[in-house]
């Protein structure tokens, strides 16, 4: 979602994958759906805070080192 | 955990086959009625098959989750996942806006018909209802949040 031309990538996929988890176990541990997943990663759809949390905390880093804003 | 226990659901849903079968026996006992006997057995049959069905469908439900904890599971996390409550609720509004469009246009025509005053008020009622209601819960959450 943009708001004003603002955006919001993600390095998801790519921690995901240097980790070796497929997106149906990161699913299970964040408790959310695989479909979730994979919008998060193709950027169709931005995590809540709290949610980004919960991705921060499982692979151990800040959510400013996985999430990157972008202003226009 | 939820609990996945069937006792009242198979008790509305007896509930609902009794109205519904009530129903169909005023229909073949009462053939020759007028007013609200009338209608009233086609109720009795529309609003039992809705308790039933909903209510076995729960009971099913509960069934095949039952010996799955994985499937349970599942399911609480597909119904609280937070991007389905984004979709569902972006759905339900716009949902919400078509159907004021509706009202309005239906609440017109049922005028420019010259269809009876009180189904008309009963409408707008029924429309006013619905956007007090809304004004309602603008202001509550502008205040909880």
């Amino acid at each position: 979602m943009c708001i004003g031309g603002d955006h919001l990538k993600n390095r998801l996929e790519e921690l995901r994958k240097l980790n070796g988890i497929k997106q149906e176990e990161l699913a299970l541990a964040l408790e959310v759906s695989r479909q979730t997943i994979g919008s998060l990663e193709n950027g169709r759809y931005n995590p809540s805070i709290l949610l980004a949390y919960k991705i921060a905390r499982f692979f151990n880093l800040s959510i400013e080192d996985i999430f990157i804003y972008e202003e226009e | 955990m939820k609990n996945y226990k069937s006792g009242k659901y198979i008790v509305f849903s007896v509930i609902g086959l009794m109205i519904f079968t009530a129903g169909l026996v005023l229909i073949k006992s009462m053939p020759d009625t007028q007013d609200i006997m009338r209608v009233l057995p086609y109720l009795c049959i529309g609003i039992g098959a809705g308790i039933f069905g909903q209510n076995l469908g729960e009971v099913l439900k509960n069934i095949a989750v039952k010996n799955n904890p994985e499937v349970a599971k599942q399911m609480v996390v597909e119904a609280n996942d937070e991007r389905n409550l984004t979709i569902s609720n972006k759905a339900k509004a716009k949902a919400y806006d078509l159907m004021l469009m509706v009202f309005s246009a239906l609440m017109l025509t049922f005028a420019l018909m010259q269809v009876n005053m009180y189904l008309i008020l009963a409408f707008v009622a029924a429309y006013l209802f619905i956007v007090f209601s809304q004004i309602y819960y603008l202001n509550k959450y502008q205040k909880e949040m």
